[in-house]
């Protein structure tokens, strides 16, 4: 039997605005397996990168369980939480996120500095994932300088860097051009089929999800669907 | 791992390169202004001690009430006093002084200066003491009356002409001739000196009798404190009233002593709420700086960055803010404390000398670094709170 390594158990997050309340998740239950391409698709609104973030333990659900590698995550303290995020979980955000101040290298490295590895460890690690995703003659520029899919590269390589059990990755192709988004998606694939890495990503952008073992169409903070059949899913999604 | 987070403040305050700068100056003046302030009252006490010392421990100085040193206006004393006073005995001498300011001529040139008389035969005895010589020239003989000799810088400064011995001075209309020049002796008030016999002063200032200052030089080996109440209680007996008091050097030194401290502290205080001023700069930039980086901190936060790790990012930061300060003040009030040195030697205040304290430097940078440190705890904390969500969606 394959290994659950993401568990959400009737999981909600419910955020108050004022006098009104909004469930942007609802009765969410769900497993992910380890080394499966995991899609989430959905409209705008629909709860996806909420759910995103439960996994990513970048917040904390209102009500229900979620457990990563086997640990309950509500239940962790913050900085635990924080040292659990940054040693199981690599982030691959729409908006790239990385720190323009620094080279591309110093931002693979970052992670690493807060695992508290040392700097000849991290310098080869990050050299190492900079080649795997083809950037190795751009290391020493500045996040600033970098086009849209390089800065992406790099936020993918970072998100690698300590050896993640998950990769989760919010919309990773949004904020590219339907080439590089591609490309993007080429890497993501091949991370799963070649590395055996485990990745959820969210995304509307239906065309450029190929690769993924299984979909779940959310909607309105609920999980309509899981199916193998991403066309099934697509379909959904069209509808809609 | 410390060094990680050195190198990343480092690199962010050289990305904000001008506010950076901005920053530490408040800082530098802050600093500086507090290691100015105190090298330089702490030349000025130290010399102040040292030329108490030059003046002799052994010397008892009798003056009216409210005496403040020679050219004071005062009452009260007389020869009477000074009799008194030598018939105690137990003194090696006994001498006294009387001041006023003067009409000096020379070739037609009139200035006013401070003439200061003492009895002709004590003159030599009053100076060797203290182990100042003529430079030129010779003391008074005694009975000698209507010769001058004159200060170093009296000599050389108060006439456009340099006066020289044998060269004739006239000094409330009398004339003088002038028989020796002092060598230097290291202050203004000193050096400026002109010394006449006290029977030429009685004479042109027509005081038959009266007295400014008394200097006894008590023996080796007797209790000066002693002698100073013995002098006190006979000079009550004789003349039945207490408008006089006797100071010994180190009452003196303790009185002038009191007084700088007050000076010191009040200067400080000054230059330390231009500090809290760099202090609050500091924090402005900081909370600036944690305002703009919001997104940076949620970014951190998501890639594994502990509450602490952003703390001490943050914290690192505006310390180093504030000891890059501290080393440039250190720099800035030393140079200002050398300065105010070469200033005062060359006005004439040769004895004030401004050294280079080592626990002072050390001081100025551990606080400014505190400084630092402190000015920035709140806004990193505040840094370390922000919750990854919130600091990512943050544009």
């Amino acid at each position: 039997m394959k290994k659950a390594i993401i568990k959400m158990k009737d999981l909600w997050k419910t955020y108050h605005m004022g006098e009104t309340t909004l469930d942007a998740l609802k009765e969410i239950n769900l497993e992910i397996y380890q080394g499966e391409f995991f899609t989430i698709l959905g409209h705008s609104g629909s709860g996806k990168s909420t759910m995103l973030n439960m996994v990513g333990s970048l917040d904390l659900p209102t009500k229900g369980k979620i457990f990563l590698d086997g640990i309950d995550i509500s239940t962790l303290h913050e900085s635990d939480l924080a040292q659990l995020r940054g040693k199981k979980i690599g982030l691959v955000f729409q908006s790239f996120n990385l720190i323009p101040s620094l080279t591309a290298l110093e931002n693979v490295s970052l992670p690493m500095i807060f695992q508290g590895q040392d700097k000849n460890t991290r310098d080869s690690k990050s050299k190492e994932l900079l080649s795997l995703v083809g950037l190795s003659s751009r290391m020493t520029h500045k996040a600033s300088q970098l086009s849209g899919g390089e800065k992406q590269r790099v936020a993918i390589a970072r998100a690698l860097s300590n050896n993640p059990e998950v990769i989760l990755a919010d919309e990773p192709t949004g904020n590219l051009d339907s080439k590089t988004g591609a490309e993007i998606m080429n890497i993501f694939e091949d991370l799963h089929k070649n590395h055996n890495r485990t990745i959820i990503m969210v995304t509307h952008d239906i065309g450029l999800v190929k690769g993924s073992d299984r979909s779940c169409y959310l909607s309105d903070g609920k999980i309509i669907k899981v199916s193998k059949n991403i066309k099934e899913i697509k379909e959904m999604v069209i509808k809609k | 791992m410390i060094q990680d987070y050195i190198s990343l403040a480092i690199g962010n305050l050289k990305h904000k390169r001008v506010r950076s700068l901005l920053t530490i100056i408040g800082i530098v003046i802050g600093i500086g202004a507090i290691i100015a302030l105190i090298s330089v009252s702490q030349g000025l006490e130290n010399s102040i001690k040292e030329q108490f010392e030059l003046f002799g421990k052994d010397r008892i100085l009798i003056g009216p009430k409210g005496f403040q040193g020679p050219g004071t206006v005062s009452e009260g004393l007389t020869t009477k006093d000074v009799d008194t006073i030598e018939n105690l005995g137990e003194f090696e001498y006994v001498t006294y002084f009387l001041s006023r300011t003067a009409e000096i001529e020379r070739k037609n040139q009139v200035k006013f200066a401070l003439a200061t008389s003492y009895p002709a035969e004590d003159v030599e005895k009053a100076f060797g003491d203290i182990d100042i010589d003529v430079k030129s020239g010779r003391f008074f003989t005694k009975g000698e009356k209507f010769s001058a000799i004159l200060g170093s810088r009296a000599a050389s400064e108060l006439f456009d002409e340099d006066v020289r011995v044998r060269n004739k001075i006239k000094i409330a209309g009398s004339s003088f001739e002038v028989i020796g020049i002092l060598e230097n002796i290291g202050n203004p008030q000193d050096d400026n000196i002109i010394i006449i016999p006290i029977e030429a002063a009685r004479e042109i200032f027509n005081e038959p009798d009266k007295v400014e200052g008394i200097m006894a030089q008590v023996k080796p080996g007797v209790d000066i404190q002693e002698t100073q109440s013995r002098i006190e209680r006979a000079l009550k007996r004789a003349r039945d009233d207490e408008n006089f008091q006797v100071l010994t050097p180190t009452q003196i030194l303790e009185q002038i002593n009191q007084v700088l401290g007050v000076v010191q502290v009040v200067l400080v205080g000054i230059a330390a709420i231009s500090l809290v001023v760099g202090g609050i700069g500091i924090m402005n930039s900081m909370y600036t700086s944690v305002l703009e980086r919001t997104k940076e901190i949620g970014i951190m936060k998501a890639i594994g960055a502990k509450n602490k790790d952003i703390l001490l990012i943050f914290l690192i930061e505006s310390g180093f803010l504030g000891i890059i300060g501290g080393f440039f003040g250190v720099l800035l009030g030393l140079g200002i404390g050398k300065l105010v040195g070469v200033i005062a030697f060359q006005s004439g205040f040769q004895f004030l000398k401004i050294e280079v304290n080592f626990s002072l430097i050390i001081f100025g940078l551990i606080f400014a670094f505190f400084v630092g440190m402190i000015s920035g705890a709140i806004p990193a904390y505040q840094a370390s709170k922000l919750k990854p969500v919130d600091a990512l969606k943050y544009e």
